[in-house]
């Protein structure tokens, strides 16, 4: 295959794996996937390996649904696979871990023979137990866990699935209109691929995938021999909800000969009794999204280009959970994943790296009776502090990194709940000082206009532990969180009384080279 | 006799057409005149009249014009000290934007820098809920004290954009009232009136792109209405906006934010009329120029018309990228694939064509001022599609041995002929505008497939064939005047002003009082508007739409809704509509899903013109003028050449052909039969299915 045909394959396959992600977005009633853009979906080849992906939201779900499939196919086989079969799963070992976020499968078939698969996972609305939050105590508190099933079976639904799910979530009409919008993006998407089979009259797309798959491998590997080999160190400290000091520690090391970052975390904390345990799927996807985001970012994202990174965590880790470790709201630790392994490239390659940020993105969940007594539940609402100065720009503003979310605008927030914002706004400086400056954090201020008391999940970080700066640069401010004026720091949900007053203020990121 | 004059200003040239109710026309272009816009606009005018030797008290029809001057306004921030005026608190929605970083790998991106900094923001003490209640009132006196503030730091002009406002203007209307009194030579522009819709950061942004236009938009158009009243012109003249529309001097140059795509919308309309007239109910147009290609879907002769669009992309055309902008604006696919795109081979050994491009200085490597990269253009010269001595009917010669040099460095990284490397560009460059187009249609639920493709724009001819095939289209119609279509197209588009409100309310629940003043307000809005515009209240029609989604969902789908809701007020008919397009667009249904509107639209047009350009062909058939070998898939072929102005009408040629022309080259496909239409048009139709 000549570079000119394999081109226009290739971005074939891109385009039909981004046109289902952005339909899917589109009409999401979950809010953090049309807000924010919290899923994924990917082309797999008839091994389940990745092929193609569509470009979205979160590392988290992108780099882990890459390693979904394969391991739904060796629970459910093949042979056992017929057309109209949808596979289900939202077991946080196998995709993005956390109940929320659930991955289907669905088969593509060419005459007769499965050529394929086209995977989505997204994070729904709800999952039962718990809810938002890190106060569970083990993950069966969490929520209600899929195993590998039939969603559908020769396109019938699997009634007892269907009405298990039903009966054990809370919004059970967004859940299946999400779903449901989920097996429509399959089906359309294997009608797509046989399409491109009968213009480029295909049979299968083995060659192809086989193609793009070492070729990108092969780029991974060229880049990475370009590095200087050796063993790097990184390490990374912030604090989460309720106070506790996480550590993350790296040792990177760059092999030449064979073209291989191993990226190894041991050192790092032990796991949390908060359900802030990250499973290693998750933890792989955030490593991973780092070195590429780095090194090629202009790369597509494929089982090739993501091959030769090999991420390992000791078993008592906070960032290798084990069952049966609560593991809800994971992104607190995991969002913080590629900061030890920047300042280790930092080393090698500062030119492409940045400072620490804020990391996590704060996330907001009220609950309450509204004036005339019915019950509310907001959707889950997240802001962004400053991002770390970059090597020759500022950091940004407001913005996250490493994830890419959106924040939901005020006016939509009001209008859906009894919520009062008093105020939104950049605080100057907090940004670290640098030849290069990290962005500013904001100040968020908001009230509950209902007159009744109310529920407040908060989940703030780095309150105490300031984002570091790099090669000299200073760091970011860390945040505020208070309550009428007064600082709280809490993992678990809140009581609040009518009239109380929220006011987050969140971290700056750290600043780049020394100042001048 | 009647005569129509239309000037189109674009980046590089400024194009005149003049119609005469016979059907005769004449057109020129002239170089755009940056430094004083109406230079240019006065110059190319004066090339038609004379032509046609008449004057401008001689142009008793419309006169109609589109302009790149608010485009060039924003990208080159040549706008006057804009302030802002926000809720207290909220001053940064500008800095903030919704947070997202849209290329989630590339860690490197960046946003434009704010039209309005932070320290031209105040905030003003007030607060109104998502109720429409008032939470806190305004202060007058607060107010006052900002005026003079502004008037202190010489402001020129200010946005207002309040917290929820779109829900209750009363505040935004008081302060313009303020505003007024203290410094009534700042020019207000208020959110309320711009885009009165929900989401404060596209308000914002819409608005603060609105009030940094005006300045410069208001005086150039009362100078150009002034110019041509003493020069005695009979009406007043029209502005097409990015809609689709044209509206009357005075409305545009309050909104200019309404009309950033005139050009391009003009261009689209045309495709609409093209679309019509030869009776294709849907249809693409196709428009590939020197550093982007455009392309509009056709759905039932009108072009699609979206809410919103971005301006002044920052980085690598990037969506995500630019300021957003919250107004009507015809649906058009942009992308980085013209003449001038560059090719290059990547890490992984794959040729990429684009988005970058060396445009027109230095331009391709065959334009010997510099440019070493093999580009688009170098490549259709390596081909033989294109004359090197006759581009521009010989007036700018091309280097041969300039392209071959550069698609030479691009063929060694990939082991092939430079013939080989450069149908490969031709062919990878065609591709990605078929996905972009095949992306853009999906997206809207448009069925691509066999669609015909209206081909202009210098580069779009000669790469519409091949795009055609790979879009599965079996047709390619190649308008004559393709180098003037835009300014063409805004003699063909009727008045027309789209208005819209936020309304957000349950359909099973409507209050039909507040519904009927929301649409009666829209309504007179729109009449006055296209009466200024000098249509008769009589012939003024209205179309009315609703955007709808899930209770629960975030995203909308803009449903047309009956005749007049307000007579009807028939809740079920709008579910019903909204789910069949909903289906139609991803698939599925939720039946027990309730539905809810979240804006209300009304557009006010005049009916279509009756305008229409005559072309006198010969009857005398054509032969070709020379024989040119052309580089394909497959290897050399023979291919006949023609002057398109030598063909006869209703003359048919079986391809490959190509047909040259001054300002392009259309290339036809072996498999395709080329028919001249009595009007000039020239009309390819694949007669080989399954074909290259």
């Amino acid at each position: 295959m000549d570079g000119i045909q394999l081109e226009i394959m290739w971005s074939n396959l891109i385009s039909i794996v981004s046109e289902q992600a952005k339909s899917l977005q589109r009409i999401a009633f979950s809010p953090i996937v049309r807000e924010a853009g919290d899923l994924a979906t990917a082309l797999f080849d008839s091994e389940a390996r990745m092929v193609a992906q569509a470009i979205t939201g979160t590392p988290g779900h992108i780099n882990s649904l890459a390693a979904a499939a394969w391991q739904m196919i060796e629970i459910i086989p093949p042979e056992d696979i017929y057309p109209g079969d949808v596979l289900i799963t939202n077991d946080p070992w196998l995709s993005a871990g956390h109940f929320f976020d659930i991955t289907l499968l669905t088969p593509i078939f060419r005459k007769g023979k499965i050529i394929g698969y086209c995977g989505s996972t997204i994070h729904h609305t709800d999952i039962g137990g718990y809810g938002v939050g890190a106060g569970a105590r083990d993950i069966h508190e969490e929520g209600l866990w899929i195993p590998v099933m039939k969603f559908y079976e020769r396109g019938k639904p699997n009634e007892t699935l269907h009405k298990i799910i039903r009966r054990n979530v809370r919004t059970p009409d967004a859940i299946f209109g999400d779903l449901g919008a989920q097996t429509s993006s399959g089906k359309i998407g294997g009608e797509r691929l046989n399409a491109m089979c009968d213009r480029y009259d295909l049979d299968d797309i083995d060659e192809l995938s086989a193609e793009i798959i070492a070729r990108s491998d092969k780029a991974t590997r060229d880049a990475i021999k370009e590095l200087p080999a050796g063993t790097y160190h990184g390490e990374s400290q912030f604090d989460v909800p309720g106070g506790e000091l996480i550590t993350l520690k790296t040792a990177l090391t760059i092999d030449t000969d064979i073209g291989e970052i191993l990226i190894d975390f041991a050192g790092s904390s032990g796991p949390s009794s908060l359900g802030i345990n990250v499973v290693m799927a998750y933890t792989h996807a955030y490593s991973t999204f780092a070195i590429r985001s780095i090194l090629n970012p202009e790369l597509p994202n494929n089982a090739g280009s993501l091959a030769p990174i090999v991420v390992s965590a000791p078993e008592k880790c906070i960032i290798n959970a084990q069952y049966p470790s609560p593991v809800n709201a994971r992104h607190v630790v995991g969002m913080y994943v590629p900061f030890p392994i920047l300042k280790a490239l930092t080393k090698i390659i500062p030119e492409k790296t940045l400072a620490e940020g804020s990391g996590a993105v704060w996330t907001i969940q009220v609950q309450g009776q509204d004036k005339n007594g019915q019950p509310f539940t907001s959707s889950m609402f997240n802001y962004s502090g400053g991002m770390g100065a970059r090597f020759t720009k500022d950091g940004l503003s407001a913005t996250c990194y490493p994830t890419g979310v959106s924040a939901v605008p005020i006016e939509v927030l009001e209008a859906s709940i009894p919520i009062e914002f008093t105020c939104k706004e950049l605080v100057p400086n907090t940004g670290g000082k640098g030849r290069q400056k990290g962005g500013d954090g904001q100040r968020i201020g908001f009230r509950v206009r209902s007159g009744e008391k109310w529920a407040l999940n908060a989940i703030p970080s780095r309150l105490n532990t300031q984002p570091e700066g790099l090669l000299g640069g200073k760091p970011g401010a860390a945040g505020a969180f208070m309550i009428n004026g007064v600082a709280s720091n809490e993992a678990r949900k809140l009581t609040m009384a009518a009239d109380d007053e929220v006011l987050m203020i969140t971290p700056g990121g750290g600043g780049f080279g020394k100042p001048t | 006799m009647k005569y129509a004059l239309a000037i189109d200003i674009g980046g590089t040239f400024t194009d005149a057409v003049l119609i005469r109710s016979d059907g005769n026309s004449w057109t020129d272009k002239t170089l755009t005149t940056h430094g004083n816009l109406l230079e240019g606009f006065l110059r190319a005018a004066e090339f038609v009249l004379e032509r046609a030797d008449i004057a401008f008290k001689d142009v008793n029809d419309v006169v109609v014009h589109a302009t790149t001057v608010v485009t060039n306004v924003l990208i080159e921030r040549k706008g006057s000290l804009t302030g802002m005026i926000v809720t207290e608190g909220f001053k940064d929605v500008l800095y903030i934007r919704d947070e997202h970083r849209y290329d989630m790998f590339d860690p490197q991106i960046e946003y434009p820098e704010p039209l309005i900094t932070r320290d031209y923001t105040w905030g003003a003490k007030e607060r109104i809920f998502s109720d429409a209640t008032i939470g806190a009132a305004i202060d007058e006196a607060n107010i006052r004290e900002i005026a003079r503030d502004m008037v202190a730091k010489k402001i020129v002009s200010v946005a207002v954009c309040l917290l929820n406002s779109y829900c209750n203007p009363v505040h935004e209307r008081e302060v313009r009232r303020i505003l007024n009194e203290e410094a009534p030579n700042i020019f207000v522009t208020l959110s309320s009136d711009v885009a009165p819709q929900m989401r404060e950061y596209l308000r914002a942004s819409t608005t603060a792109v609105n009030a940094y236009a005006v300045p410069i938009t208001r005086p150039y158009l009362d100078a150009l209405t002034k110019i041509l009243k003493d020069f005695g012109v009979h009406n007043e003249p029209l502005i097409m906006l990015s809609n689709g529309g044209i509206i009357g001097a005075r409305i545009a140059g309050t909104y200019p934010v309404r009309m950033i795509e005139s050009g391009p919308a003009a261009g689209a309309l045309v495709a609409g009329h093209i679309a019509r007239k030869y009776g294709f109910e849907n249809l693409i147009s196709f428009d590939m120029g020197g550093t982007t290609a455009k392309a509009c879907m056709i759905q039932q002769g009108e072009p699609l018309v979206v809410g919103d669009f971005e301006v002044d992309r920052q980085y690598l055309f990037k969506p995500g990228s630019g300021m957003p902008v919250t107004v009507p604006s015809i649906d058009m696919i942009e992308i980085g694939a013209g003449g001038g795109s560059v090719a290059r081979v990547d890490a992984l050994g794959l040729l990429k064509v684009g988005p970058d491009s060396a445009g027109s200085d230095p331009g391709p490597a065959c334009y010997n001022r510099g440019g070493e990269e093999a580009c688009v253009t170098d490549a259709d010269v390596i081909l033989n599609i294109l004359d090197p001595d006759n581009f521009l009917n010989g007036d700018m010669k091309l280097e041969a041995g300039r392209s071959e040099a550069a698609i030479q460095n691009l063929a060694g990284k990939l082991g092939l002929s430079v013939k080989e490397t450069a149908w490969g560009i031709f062919s990878v460059v065609g591709e990605s505008m078929a996905a972009a187009a095949r992306a853009h249609a999906t997206d809207r639920g448009i069925n691509y497939r066999g669609l015909p493709l209206l081909a202009f724009g210098g580069a779009g001819p000669v790469h519409a064939c091949y795009v055609a095939d790979r879009l599965e289209s079996t047709q390619v119609i190649y308008p004559p005047m393709a180098s003037v279509l835009s300014a063409f197209g805004t003699l063909v588009t009727p008045a027309r002003l789209d208005l819209v409100r936020g309304g957000l309310s349950f359909l099973n629940d409507l209050d039909w009082g507040s519904i009927e003043d929301t649409i009666d307000d829209m309504v007179k809005e729109g009449r006055a508007a296209l009466m200024e515009a000098g249509i008769a209240e009589g012939s003024i029609m209205y179309e009315f739409s609703a955007d709808m989604r899930y209770s629960g969902q975030q995203n909308e789908v803009t449903i047309l809704l009956e005749s007049d809701l307000r007579e009807t007020k028939n809740s079920d008919d709008f579910r019903r509509r909204f789910e069949k397009q909903y289906e139609i667009l991803y698939g599925i249904c939720l039946d027990d899903m309730e539905v809810e509107i979240v804006n209300w639209r009304v557009t006010a047009h005049g009916g279509s013109t009756n305008r229409e350009v005559s072309i006198v062909l010969t009857d005398k058939l054509a032969s070709s003028k020379s024989l040119r070998s052309v580089f394909m898939e497959n290897g050399e072929i023979e291919v006949p050449v023609y002057d398109r102005k030598s063909l006869a009408s209703g003359q048919e040629i079986i391809g490959p052909v190509i047909i040259e022309e001054r300002e392009t080259t259309a290339f036809i496909l072996p498999g395709w039969t080329m028919k001249v239409h009595a009007d000039g048009s020239l009309i390819a139709t694949k007669h080989i299915q399954g074909g290259q």
